[in-house]
């Protein structure tokens, strides 16, 4: 079941854009993050189901918060929103461990399919 | 003369603009890469509006007064109006022919090179301008519609000509991202000005752009 959900971009309004996209009757928490950094703190202090993480930001890219959140737990479900969508970004973040990655503008059916994924993966790991 | 002139939009609009140059930016690369086998880098893109006057100023400060620069510059027309700037250092020409032909830089000699960078430059510069401003316009609901790209070799890095048909009381919005091209160690800038006429018509482009999230 996913409870805690995690965003981590520098822009409060990708942000806002991210949050509209997730449905409002499943009652997750959502919290947010203002960089790579700023995320890894927000992951070892909520260990949140779900971490939305964009790739270019100032402070620490979402690059290397993807990699040191794989770090601290090799099951963190990353969800990649980017608009960085060059083959060489795709294959990189999907090398360190993300679940996927979204196309920015954040859609609400992208961003809804991506949750229900996550929680199919959650419910058959549990079911294990 | 303050450069800043944030009085026309407010902080939210700003971001709402960062955000929708970030996405365009990375439409982009995401297209050159179609085309050739590069790995482009992005800075976080910077807004900023700046009174017309102050351009020509702004704009020798960011590329770097003391390096040439090869510039491709492209107007665009409609309710999103300007110029997309792409910013070289000069004598990249060759390194950027090499990786569009893939061959190597020395394979190029003489001034019939000169022709074909030029070729090189302009090709680039349509693709990232067109692919950026293209986006921002599909993001805003509008269309506009292009000059022909050109190339300023500009050896004194003088850009009054950019504002000579603007009034410099106006203020312009300066869109600038920094990228670099991974694998050849080429960084530039990719800027895109909007004037003055443009702007009332951009801010209630981004409010509606946000309203559709709400």
């Amino acid at each position: 079941m996913i409870n805690k959900i995690l965003i981590v971009d520098d822009s409060p309004v990708a942000r806002r854009m991210l949050k509209t996209c997730i449905p409002k009757d499943k009652g997750y928490e959502i919290f947010e993050a203002s960089n790579g950094q700023d995320g890894i703190e927000k992951y070892k202090e909520l260990n949140p189901d779900i971490v939305f993480m964009d790739l270019t930001m100032p402070v620490m890219d979402g690059y290397k918060a993807t990699a040191k959140i794989k770090e601290i737990d090799k099951n963190a479900v990353i969800i990649v929103t980017t608009a960085d969508i060059q083959p060489k970004s795709i294959a990189s973040v999907m090398e360190l461990g993300a679940f996927t990655l979204l196309k920015k503008p954040a859609k609400a059916s992208s961003i809804q399919e991506a949750i229900a994924k996550v929680e199919l993966k959650i419910n058959t790991l549990q079911e294990k | 003369m303050s450069q800043e002139a944030n009085a026309d939009f407010s902080e939210e609009e700003k971001d709402i603009l960062q955000e929708i140059m970030n996405i365009a930016f990375g439409n982009a690369t995401a297209d050159l890469a179609e085309v050739i086998d590069i790995y482009v880098m992005l800075s976080v893109p910077n807004i900023k509006a700046i009174a017309i006057g102050a351009l020509p100023e702004y704009l020798r400060k960011t590329i770097n007064e003391d390096v040439e620069s090869s510039i491709v510059e492209q107007k665009f027309w409609g309710n999103f109006k300007g110029s997309g700037l792409l910013v070289f250092p000069s004598g990249s020409g060759k390194d950027i022919l090499a990786f569009l032909d893939n061959k190597e830089v020395k394979d190029y000699n003489g001034d019939a090179s000169a022709t074909l960078e030029k070729s090189g430059l302009l090709e680039i510069g349509n693709i990232l301008i067109g692919a950026c401003v293209g986006k921002v316009s599909e993001l805003l609901n509008t269309f506009v519609t292009y000059s022909p790209p050109q190339v300023i070799q500009n050896e004194k890095n003088e850009f009054n000509h950019l504002i000579e048909h603007f009034d410099p009381q106006q203020s312009a919005i300066v869109m600038k991202t920094i990228f670099t091209f991974k694998e050849k160690n080429i960084n530039g800038f990719l800027l895109i000005l909007t004037n003055h006429e443009s702007i009332g018509w951009l801010r209630k482009a981004l409010n509606d752009f946000m309203d559709s999230y709400e």
